[in-house]
């Protein structure tokens, strides 16, 4: 596939010098993100997550299958990431590229590592029968900060997300369709989401929140703070050969802590106005006249 | 300005009575229309017929992100690296690099020629000669016939004094736009007939006179320098986010007010 | 005659990075295409004469796999005939089509992480790349349309056609077929599954080209149009036709 060219040398210039007076090419302050949006679809467990330029559409999906064999009591639970041409048409299908590792690897740390799903409970016949819940992320659109915006998205599709219900009778493990009986939600524990900084200058002295693509190219470092609103720390990747000052790390962490809290009302927010959406005409909706009455 | 015509979609038959037909000229065929002989005109792409009775001409009105090279467009390419006799460069992201011969710059020998580090911006025109579909894409950065370069040559060059023009301003920025709004903004006159007039607002009164430089290019790229890096971003913004929105001259010169403001 | 959907949704443009792009909704399917190019192709992908059409499709869960493979390949040869390749010797046309939604069917649990790409999708398939590419202003050689028919056998009498047959009328269907029409009027892709006769196919045929080909309504013929308008089913040409004058109208409106 064509390759990617790198910026400009005007452009390159341009950037960390605008920098050094505090200022950034779509005019944003250091730690302002993009206008961020969250949508769910018709379907359980798809959002689609909109970050300036940036358009991620993650979809979550279960089916019963067999667990490992050194694991009977978990389910399993994946992160698939693959880069697909619409994102850039230097990314090639099945040919996995170093943004797509790095991407894969932070989601895999942030959501899968720190617990967030219970894994047990995807557990239906210990050794023998369990659920399988994969999530797809699909980059639609890339101008930068792809991981910040792909680990809330595939945060909220899980959250998003319902499973068939089941049922265990006499050791016969049936499964229902959606038709039979209303799926239910997975048991979550806490939502993880990225920060991600980006450090420009000589010593890494200027460090941005929700860096654009063209940022992206022309920053001397990154770090990544996966956390929770509680702010427990879930991982820290440190990106780039530049040194950062501990001190600098620090405020940056706590400054994620705020963001990740927006965050996580942001998605809340959303659950609650599209579960009204589907409530439409029934029980609630019902409740709602007589009050208006 | 020409009378307008009716949408068309690729493969529609226009009516004959649309045709521009002059008594001596050619008629012309501009883009997004195909002859097929002996006599069938049709249009490739979507957008609005527009004819030019005087000119005997006609062609399709339509927006686009991706550039086309055609003979004698201005345009604003970066190089990529230098070969025996000629710099390689990009017109636009993914596509098959241009070349722009070490001679073709303003006074240039073999012993005079500008060293020009990849990644530099370079304002040149596609040669007459070239943009055959079966050949990469020629550049130039001086006139055939006066032998000057016209404004053309590196711009915002960083680090080197070989540069001609505007070395001075800084390196600038670089702003994508779209193609259409690129050909409004290189319009004689783009205020009558492109309905833009964010630059001049801009220098004018309502950007409280703001000094800047630019150099349009019919790739879909916008260059502006400044010695003021504040104010080059403030103009990047105004362009970019006139194309985005689609904004009419009284939407232009709010936005201008506006980001004047924001950015004090 | 029987129709299940209601009217198609597109939107253009909406992947600000892409060459063109568009977000296409019909009949339960929800399909985002962008589409970059001419660009530079591979060595191996180069031909001397003509633009290599790449058509990329990417389920909405799980991985591709041979059917994706050979919806591909099938719209891939359609897709050729549509654009001027001629016009970009050794280039790329590369169009990728992500499924973002498709109906589900309520009463199977159906296997996802190997998901397999249903036949109706085709025609969704079909027109997000069309509009893709007229969103793109690649050069065509004319647009096309596309939609896709069940056919119903009853016990008894003739068999009754399903427009943009659900995921249950495909499973209970004795055949289904996808048929594309260019603007020309001309048959661009035929795809059939199940058992029918030359007869039934000719209906469809019929069918589907009354949907996919209807001329746009005169003004003199607008009233009866009106009036028939509930039993002809959705009308692909006209809202192609009202898509792109959206389009053009908001890229023109500095004229």
């Amino acid at each position: 596939m064509p390759r990617e060219v790198d910026p400009s040398l005007n452009e390159k210039q341009f950037v960390t010098q605008a920098l050094e007076e505090n200022l950034r090419l779509d005019g944003r302050e250091f730690d302002q993100y993009r206008p961020l949006e969250l949508t769910f679809g018709e379907q359980y467990g798809v959002a689609d997550v909109t970050l300036g330029k940036t358009r991620i559409l993650a979809k979550a999906t279960a089916e019963v299958t067999v667990p490992y064999a050194d694991r009977p009591l978990d389910g399993i639970f994946t992160i698939a990431t693959e880069l697909s041409p619409m994102t850039s048409p230097s990314f090639e299908v099945n040919r996995p590229t170093e943004t797509e590792v790095l991407l894969s690897r932070l989601l895999e740390k942030t959501v899968r590592r720190s617990g967030a799903l219970d894994t047990e409970s995807l557990c239906l016949v210990a050794g023998q029968k369990c659920w399988s819940v994969r999530v797809d992320v699909h980059a639609l659109s890339h101008d930068g900060n792809l991981t910040d915006a792909a680990c809330l998205a595939v945060v909220a599709a899980l959250r998003h997300f319902r499973k068939p219900d089941t049922s265990m009778d006499a050791g016969v493990l049936t499964v229902y369709t959606p038709a039979e009986r209303e799926p239910v939600p997975l048991s979550w524990l806490h939502s993880p989401f990225c920060v991600t900084w980006s450090f420009f200058g000589e010593e890494g002295e200027t460090a941005v929140l929700d860096a654009t693509w063209l940022e992206e190219q022309v920053r001397v470092g990154s770090c990544t703070v996966s956390l929770n609103r509680h702010g427990e720390i879930c991982q820290i990747a440190k990106l780039g050969g530049t040194p950062v000052n501990a001190v600098v790390l620090l405020q940056c962490t706590g400054v994620a802590l705020a963001k990740v809290k927006e965050f996580d009302e942001l998605v809340d927010r959303r659950l609650t106005e599209d579960l009204k959406r589907r409530d439409k005409g029934g029980f609630m909706a019902e409740l709602r006249a007589e009050n208006d009455r | 300005m020409a009378p307008d015509g009716p949408l068309v979609l690729p493969g529609e038959t226009i009516d004959p009575s649309l045709v521009p037909s002059h008594p001596k000229n050619p008629l012309r065929l501009g883009p997004g229309l195909r002859h097929i002989p002996p006599t069938d005109i049709v249009p490739t792409v979507a957008g609005q017929l527009i004819t030019n009775p005087v000119k005997n001409s006609m062609w399709i009105e339509y927006n686009s992100n991706r550039y086309i090279p055609s003979p004698n467009d201005l345009i604003l390419a970066q190089i990529l690296r230098s070969t025996t006799d000629a710099y390689l460069c990009l017109i636009t992201p993914y596509s098959a690099p241009a070349t722009l011969p070490h001679l073709a710059f303003e006074g240039a020998t073999k012993k005079t020629r500008p060293q020009l580090a990849p990644g530099q911006l370079v304002y040149a025109r596609i040669t007459p000669a070239s943009a055959n579909r079966h050949m990469d894409p020629e550049l130039e950065c001086v006139s055939a016939t006066t032998g000057k370069a016209d404004g053309l040559g590196p711009i915002g060059v960083v680090g080197t004094t070989s540069g001609s023009g505007s070395g001075s301003t800084g390196p600038g920025c670089v702003f994508d736009i779209s193609l259409g709004f690129a050909r409004r903004l290189l319009m004689a006159r783009s205020r009558e007939d492109g309905g833009v007039g964010v630059l001049e607002m801009l220098g004018g009164e309502e950007g409280g006179g703001l000094a800047f430089e630019t150099a349009v290019g019919r790739n879909g790229r916008v260059w502006v320098g400044s010695e003021s890096a504040r104010t080059v971003v403030l103009v990047g913004r105004a362009l970019q986010e006139t194309d985005r929105a689609g904004l009419g001259m009284e939407g232009q010169r709010r936005l201008v007010k506006k980001l004047v403001r924001e950015m004090k | 005659m029987t129709t299940t959907a209601a009217a198609p949704e597109a939107a253009l443009g909406v992947l600000p990075r892409a060459d063109g792009s568009a977000n296409y909704s019909h009949a339960g399917y929800t399909v985002t295409g962008s589409v970059n190019g001419p660009i530079e192709a591979q060595r191996r992908d180069e031909h001397a004469y003509e633009a290599h059409v790449d058509v990329v499709i990417r389920p909405a869960a799980g991985v591709g796999g041979t059917r994706e493979r050979h919806l591909e390949s099938i719209l891939q040869s359609s897709l050729t005939q549509l654009i001027l390749v001629k016009n970009f010797p050794r280039c790329l046309v590369q169009i990728v089509l992500q499924v973002e939604d498709s109906p589900e069917n309520d009463y199977v649990n159906t296997k996802l992480v190997q998901a397999s790409l249903n036949f109706a999708i085709m025609p969704a398939l079909m027109q997000t790349a069309v509009l893709a590419l007229l969103s793109a202003g690649v050069p065509m050689r004319a647009t096309a349309t596309a939609t896709a028919i069940a056919v119903m056998r009853q016990e008894e009498g003739a068999p009754t056609l399903v427009v943009d047959p659900s995921t249950r009328a495909i499973e209970t269907a004795q055949s289904a077929h996808v048929l594309a029409f260019t603007s020309h009027g001309g048959l661009l892709l035929a795809e059939s599954e199940g058992d029918f006769t030359v007869k039934e196919w000719d209906s469809v045929y019929d069918t589907a080209r009354e949907i996919c080909c209807r001329s746009a309504p005169t003004k003199e013929g607008m009233e009866m149009v009106l009036d028939e308008e509930a039993t002809r089913g959705p009308d692909m040409r006209q809202f192609l036709q009202s898509t792109m004058e959206a389009k053009v109208a908001k890229d023109l409106h500095w004229k």
